[in-house]
């Protein structure tokens, strides 16, 4: 059976490098999708999540309560996200779409995905921050409601809903391929 | 997963560069392991004594500062019974001399007061 965050963090707080690499594998990508949903720049929500993760385990014993973890570790993401937004909000506004192209595929093939990638950031781009957020954990990370719900401080209801409201505006933007005002 | 409803963000998998996400991965383990260098199971005999040092100053701290009120009430309380005795003196000296009919001469009232300085 899978050790529970609060086991693994007490562990940490030991010294434990296993257990921080536990952590690492249950909620970078987690992070790192957060971050994408923050500052719409893959290449910068990979150096957010880590810098972020890295905070984490340096002021482990300042997480409060050990079994939200989780909640703790993507709020440190957040935050580091928006203030990379800040500090570069002049480039942001042109970065958008700024993809990371994937090294093991033929030029065409690269291209595609390219343009794959850019259509969904910029379908991300226009809807709410924390519909991004909930929507990346969902369909993207694999997520339960549930564990959505308690990892973002929301009530389930409340990640149902911005579910279905960020699928069904995204539905909409990729198929006219431009904004809505929905 | 079946959910007829997810949207395929899977072109914006981390994972879709095994290499890049593998590197960011390892990348990030390296630094946790470095800042959990300075971390151990467990604590040493100095991590110990520095343990006790903080409770032990802070008690000793406890116990000077109740010393210190103790002595001050005691020093207080002194200076009150003074005053008191010397009062009851002056109060026992001035009944006998209204008793005999006289007042009370200079010498025995210096003697009253001087025995209450004198302490």
């Amino acid at each position: 059976m899978d050790e529970t965050d609060a086991e693994l963090v007490n562990s940490v707080r030991r010294g434990d490098r296993r257990a921080a690499g536990r952590l690492l594998q249950r909620y970078l990508r987690a992070g790192r999708a957060v971050a994408l949903a923050v500052t719409g720049v893959e290449a910068d929500a990979d150096d957010v999540c880590q810098d972020a993760f890295i905070v984490a385990i340096e002021r482990i014993d300042d997480c409060r309560d050990p079994a939200k973890f989780g909640k703790w570790l993507l709020q440190i993401v957040r935050n580091r996200a928006r203030n990379l937004v800040r500090a570069d909000s002049g480039r942001r506004l042109v970065a958008l779409g700024e993809t990371t192209p994937a090294a093991d595929s033929c030029p065409a093939t690269r291209v595609e995905r390219a343009e794959l990638r850019e259509r969904l950031l910029g379908a991300l781009a226009q809807i709410p921050e924390q519909h991004r957020e909930v929507v990346l954990l969902h369909d993207l990370e694999g997520w339960k409601h549930r564990e959505i719900a308690e990892r973002l401080g929301l009530p389930e209801g409340t990640v149902r809903s911005h579910l279905h409201h960020a699928r069904r505006r995204l539905r909409r933007i990729l198929k006219d391929g431009g904004t809505t005002d929905d | 997963m079946t959910d007829p409803e997810r949207i395929d963000l899977s072109a914006l998998d981390p994972a879709r560069d095994s290499e890049q996400w593998s590197r960011l991965m390892e990348t990030t383990r390296l630094r946790i392991e470095a800042i959990l260098e300075g971390r151990t199971g467990a604590p040493g005999l100095l991590d110990v004594l520095a343990a006790w040092s903080r409770p032990i100053l802070a008690a000793a701290a406890v116990l000077v500062l109740a010393f210190g009120l103790a002595d001050a009430a005691i020093a207080a309380g002194g200076g009150a019974l003074d005053a008191a005795s010397g009062a009851r003196r002056l109060a026992a000296l001035s009944g006998n001399s209204l008793g005999r009919g006289l007042r009370p001469t200079g010498a025995e009232l210096m003697v009253a007061l001087g025995s209450r300085s004198a302490r």
